[in-house]
């Protein structure tokens, strides 16, 4: 995976848009970047910019909707039972590995962070470069927006 | 081609086999001339009829035209063809019918002089009011309707399957020479008692070949089934609990690629603008394709597609559905319902006067409900493997309807229809929405484009805002009763008509006046056959209003619902049964509360029973009792299967299930914002079997769905006082 | 080179890192029992385990099995094909409808049986709250679960 990108590789073809209301059967603009079988290129660019969040009223309401991507393995209530991961309420300002009767993997248990919001943040953002050998394999939320919302839900939510 | 011919790809895995054909000689009217090339390539396979096929291991194998997509119909299917013809049941084996105009199952079935089991009306090609008559079924090769037992299986597979017990037998006698009635058939063997002389099938097959097709070919009776009826595992469960099982996702081809695609948000629009400036640039990637109406990356793994798909920026045309939103949708429901007024709009049903009835009424109830759009959300993400190339087209998917599917490879690649071939997989979940020809036709144009095989999957969030949706809908009712409780007069206007047409009307309750009208109302989403179609509307809509009037009339729902059916002693039964089921008279907790629904659909006659807790903030359904008359039940676990899997999906819908539009856009994405009943909130079912009538047969795979609503919803005003005129129940507060 | 160990055997995958488990295992190592749904670790069909653990394959990048064990539903039955107590449990109970979900399903059962070999409905319902079956299979599942947790016990995974 070492191939340098070379512009030459790129042949744009356009054509024009089929005229008529019925679906365009052929493409109104076909980029050929590479035949299959030739190297492949390498960008040296390859993060791709997250789509944009939608524009929401509240911030915790937003949470709310984007906690759903958690609740598979975590619960936020209070005396709520752990699941594949421990409850969350009240985790923040709490030290890392302090949810009662959870089997924490050894590196979250000595990692010795305390769960401000901003280390929250940068956890969720990637769990594993965070904390390495977190059994948390799934978070990974690269959308700051998102990530911030989550945080502010957890909080209120915690506050019940 | 790997894995995908030589498994579940049943059509493309015979055409693949190349083994010799016998030639045979074969009389006029058996089709097997021209079927054998198709599904009986193997060596030593004869093909006895379109239907039957016997290898030199005795091998028996039903050839069945329907698509298994999670209802268990290859199995009941087989069973049906398998009792017929005395098979033996562990060497009998499922070949689902290729996407052949040769293999349309009406055709097939005019092998034979005459259908010779009764079929009720509703089947009937000419029948009004069908959603999907036999004909259409058959001679497209859909699944769906609940059709394929009650039409194929029992018109067709059954009759093939005594035709071919039949053909064996003379081949038999005329090898043996003794008389035809001295023989039996037993476990695949043919027996003649009087000289102990016994043969397997396979060694009668080729002879039975040449026998003339039996033009009635006499079928079983209930007291002789050995398989119809009985809870037989189903084939295809082994390779779906190891991960074999092959999905129309999971086709694998040489040099195949893969696509990521993205349509406007507001259905209609156009691609106007894509800029790519990123997308080119990252890794993987090997072509960008403006399609007009969607955006399209290739890229050497589905990942690499989607990551670049999401760099791109595109500006779409204005469309007439842009400023639309949900509220206005209902509002302009609401003004074309005002305005059609007492006498305007289609009238679908009408007898007696109603506006006489309910002028005179005593009493007068008056109410509205509201339903939203739905998605399907299978699980299988649409997709489709395409691959168009000098003269020939391959398109691999997982369809309801493998013939159209062709049709529609063909008129998109501009590929000779003889040219193309359309390989169907297992459906991961269908329900309607593979009945669609949207992913067939997508996937054929990339292809077309790159010239080589081509994966596309949608994401999950294609498949939940490019749906072919469940209307959203409002109906309005006026009921009458008399001075003694007795309902005189019933009408009713709602908005849309999808199908099946009877979905508004209730026959089956005596009411003397009644008029049901339908007025359509543009809107710019798409509208496509959600499970149950439209009986998922109206089941709600209509027995939520018969409640709203048991309880005008001082009566409970059940007792008015009695009323309602007196003279239909078959349903009558089922509607008892599930009173019976649930202990109806017996007390509940504080704060819970049972429902009552009754719906005929599809053929099936059901009533259920729901119990629901409301002592918490949001209803918790307990208990669904089902008891539900089929007819006959061809493979009754499979049947229960059935109603907890339509009772799964229509509480989905009742919970939490909501389209929404905004901008013109469906404002939902994924599981977060269009939830799915998970397992901690499936309730207990119990499902009592009724087989009312051997000879009428209804369908599994729909029917348990629209009662489940409204039983669901008068559960909550039994418990609460509060009556729920529209879905989903997370709109409604109860605190 | 990331170097996986999928169902005991030793692979060698040239992939961006970042790449989720799921597509390597589907498209670069042809395994397709785990099964694409949602994306983003909602739906759990792409349920595999990694070093034992119920992960979803589809939000776990690749990297992160570098080194490590990945089971998926391929791996679950014997060198010889017989099925895992809790895969008898699914044929026996007749788990599956259109069995897209069940890989996933199964993967996960799988791992509560292993945590808690005799799991009460409550610990069910949690337990497999986070896979969600569209077919409505869910009355069977809790079933096929007590049965396989009442079943004799025998090896089923490495």
């Amino acid at each position: 995976m070492k191939a340098v990108f070379r512009a030459s590789a790129l042949v744009l073809v356009i054509t024009l848009a089929a005229c008529g209301s019925d679906p365009a059967p052929e493409p109104t603009e076909q980029i050929v970047v590479r035949e299959p079988g030739a190297d492949a290129s390498e960008a040296s660019d390859t993060t791709a910019p997250e789509p944009a969040g939608e524009a929401t009223a509240s911030l915790v309401a937003a949470g709310k909707s984007a906690f759903n991507t958690c609740i598979a393995c975590h619960v936020l209530e209070k005396g709520g039972a752990n699941r594949i991961g421990p409850n969350l309420y009240g985790i923040i300002g709490q030290a890392a590995g302090s949810a009662d009767g959870f089997k924490y993997s050894d590196a979250m248990a000595s990692s010795g962070i305390t769960w401000t919001k901003e280390e929250l943040d940068s956890y969720l953002a990637n769990p594993a470069a965070k904390v390495p050998g977190t059994t948390m394999m799934a978070g990974a939320i690269s959308d700051a927006g998102q990530r911030e919302a989550i945080i502010a839900y957890i909080e209120d939510a915690s506050a019940n | 081609m790997g894995k995908w011919t030589r498994r579940a790809f049943i059509g493309a895995g015979v055409a693949a086999g190349g083994a010799l054909v016998v030639g045979i000689a074969v009389r006029p009217g058996n089709p097997i001339d021209r079927l054998s090339p198709l599904v009986a390539k193997g060596k030593g396979e004869q093909l006895i009829n379109a239907w039957v096929k016997i290898d030199a291991d005795n091998i028996v194998t039903a050839i069945v035209p329907h698509v298994e997509m999670g209802q268990g119909i290859f199995t009941s299917l087989a069973q049906m063809l398998a009792d017929e013809l005395d098979a033996d049941w562990s060497k009998v084996r499922i070949l689902e019918a290729p996407a052949d105009d040769k293999y349309v199952s009406h055709d097939i079935v005019r092998e034979f002089a005459a259908p010779n089991l009764e079929v009720p009306a509703i089947l009937e090609p000419t029948a009004s009011g069908s959603f999907l008559s036999l004909a259409t079924v058959m001679t497209l090769q859909i699944t769906g309707g609940s059709f394929s037992i009650r039409g194929t299986g029992q018109r067709a597979m059954r009759t093939a399957g005594a035709a071919a017990r039949e053909m064996l037998v003379a081949a038999a006698a005329k090898e043996w020479n003794v008389r035809a009635a001295e023989l039996r058939t037993e476990n695949s063997m043919v027996l003649h008692d009087k000289s102990s002389k016994s043969a397997t099938f396979a060694s009668f097959a080729t002879a039975a070949a040449e026998q003339s097709l039996p033009a009635k070919p006499k079928l079983k009776s209930p007291k002789d089934y050995k398989l119809m009826g009985k809870p037989i595992a189903r084939t295809d469960i082994p390779e779906k609990t190891d991960g074999s099982a092959i999905f129309g996702i999971d086709a694998d081809l040489p040099g195949m690629k893969y696509a990521a695609v993205k349509a406007p948000p507001v259905v209609g629009a156009a691609v106007e603008t894509m800029d790519a400036t990123t997308a080119k640039t990252m890794p993987g990637v090997l072509q960008i394709l403006n399609m007009g109406d969607f955006v399209a990356v290739v890229a050497d793994g589905y990942w690499q597609a989607e990551q670049a798909l999401a760099t791109i920026d595109t500006t779409y045309s204005k469309t007439d559905g842009d400023g639309l939103d949900q509220d206005a949708l209902f509002a302009r429901y609401a003004k074309m319902l005002d305005e059609a007024g007492d006498s305007d709009g289609d009238v679908e049903a009408e007898e007696g006067d109603v506006g006489e009835a309910f002028a005179n009424a005593a009493t007068k109830v008056e109410a509205e409900y509201k339903v939203p759009f739905l998605a399907h959300a299978t699980m299988e993400p649409m997709n489709c493997t395409a691959w168009v190339r000098e003269g020939k087209c391959d398109v691999w998917s997982g369809t309801q309807m493998p013939l159209m599917a062709r049709k529609a490879a063909a008129e998109t690649s501009g590929i000779d229809y003889d040219n193309v071939t359309y390989h169907n997989a297992y459906l991961g979940g269908g329900f309607g929405r593979r009945a669609e020809m949207d992913m067939i036709i997508m996937a054929t144009r990339i292809a077309k484009a790159t010239q080589y095989p081509v994966k596309m999957i949608w994401s999950r969030e294609e498949d939940t805002m490019q749906d072919h949706y469940r209307p959203s809908a409002t109906s309005r009712f006026q009921g009458g009763l008399d001075k003694d409780g007795k309902a005189v007069s019933w009408s009713n206007i709602h908005t849309h008509l999808f199908d099946p047409q009877e979905a508004p009307t209730v026959p089956y309750y005596n009411i003397a006046n009644h008029k049901i009208r339908k007025i359509d109302v543009p809107t710019h989403l798409r509208f496509g056959p959600w499970r149950s179609v439209d009986h998922s509307q109206h089941g709600f809509f209509i027995e939520s209003f018969v409640d709203e009037m048991a309880q005008a009339a001082g009566k409970d729902g059940y007792a008015f619902r009695r009323e309602l059916l007196a003279g239909s002693p078959r349903h009558l039964k089922v509607l008892d049964t599930a009173a019976k089921m649930s202990g109806w008279d017996k007390p509940l907790p504080e704060g819970h509360g049972r429902g009552i629904a009754f719906v005929p659909s599809f053929g099936t006659i059901i009533a259920e029973v729901a119990e629901v807790d409301m002592t918490g903030k949001k209803p918790k359904v307990k208990k669904i009792f089902v008891a539900a008359d089929p007819g006959f039940a061809v493979n009754p676990d499979g049947f229960a299967a059935q109603m907890e899997s339509s009772i799964a999906y229509g509480l989905t819908a009742t919970l939490f299930g909501e389209i929404s539009v905004k901008d013109g856009a469906v404002q939902q994405s994924n599981f977060h914002d269009y939830p799915i009943l998970r397992i901690n909130e499936m309730p207990d079912v119990a499902v009592e079997i009724i087989n009312g009538d051997h000879k009428r047969l209804g369908g599994a795979g729909e029917p348990g769905l629209p009662p489940l609503a409204p039983a669901v919803t008068n559960a909550i005003f039994a418990a609460t006082g509060k009556r729920v005129r529209e879905l989903p129940l997370s709109k409604v507060d109860f605190a | 080179m990331i170097t996986l160990n999928v169902n005991g055997q030793a692979k060698e995958v040239d992939v961006d890192p970042a790449t989720p488990i799921l597509w390597v295992v589907r498209e670069n190592l042809k395994m397709t029992g785990t099964k694409f749904g949602c994306g983003v670790a909602l739906c759990g069909a792409c349920t595999v385990h990694l070093d034992g653990k119920p992960i979803r394959s589809c939000s776990t990048p690749v990297s992160e099995a570098d080194g490590k064990s990945i089971t998926t539903i391929e791996g679950l039955a014997a060198e010889d094909g017989t099925f895992s107590k809790v895969q008898q449990a699914w044929v026996d109970e007749q788990v599956a409808q259109c069995g897209y979900c069940q890989s996933g399903q199964i993967m996960t059962a799988t791992a509560l049986l292993k945590n808690n070999p005799n799991p009460s409905d409550e610990q069910i319902d949690t337990a497999m709250a986070g896979n969600i079956c569209r077919c409505g299979t869910y009355v069977r599942i809790r079933k096929a679960i007590k049965v396989a947790a009442g079943a004799p016990s025998e090896t089923q995974e490495a």
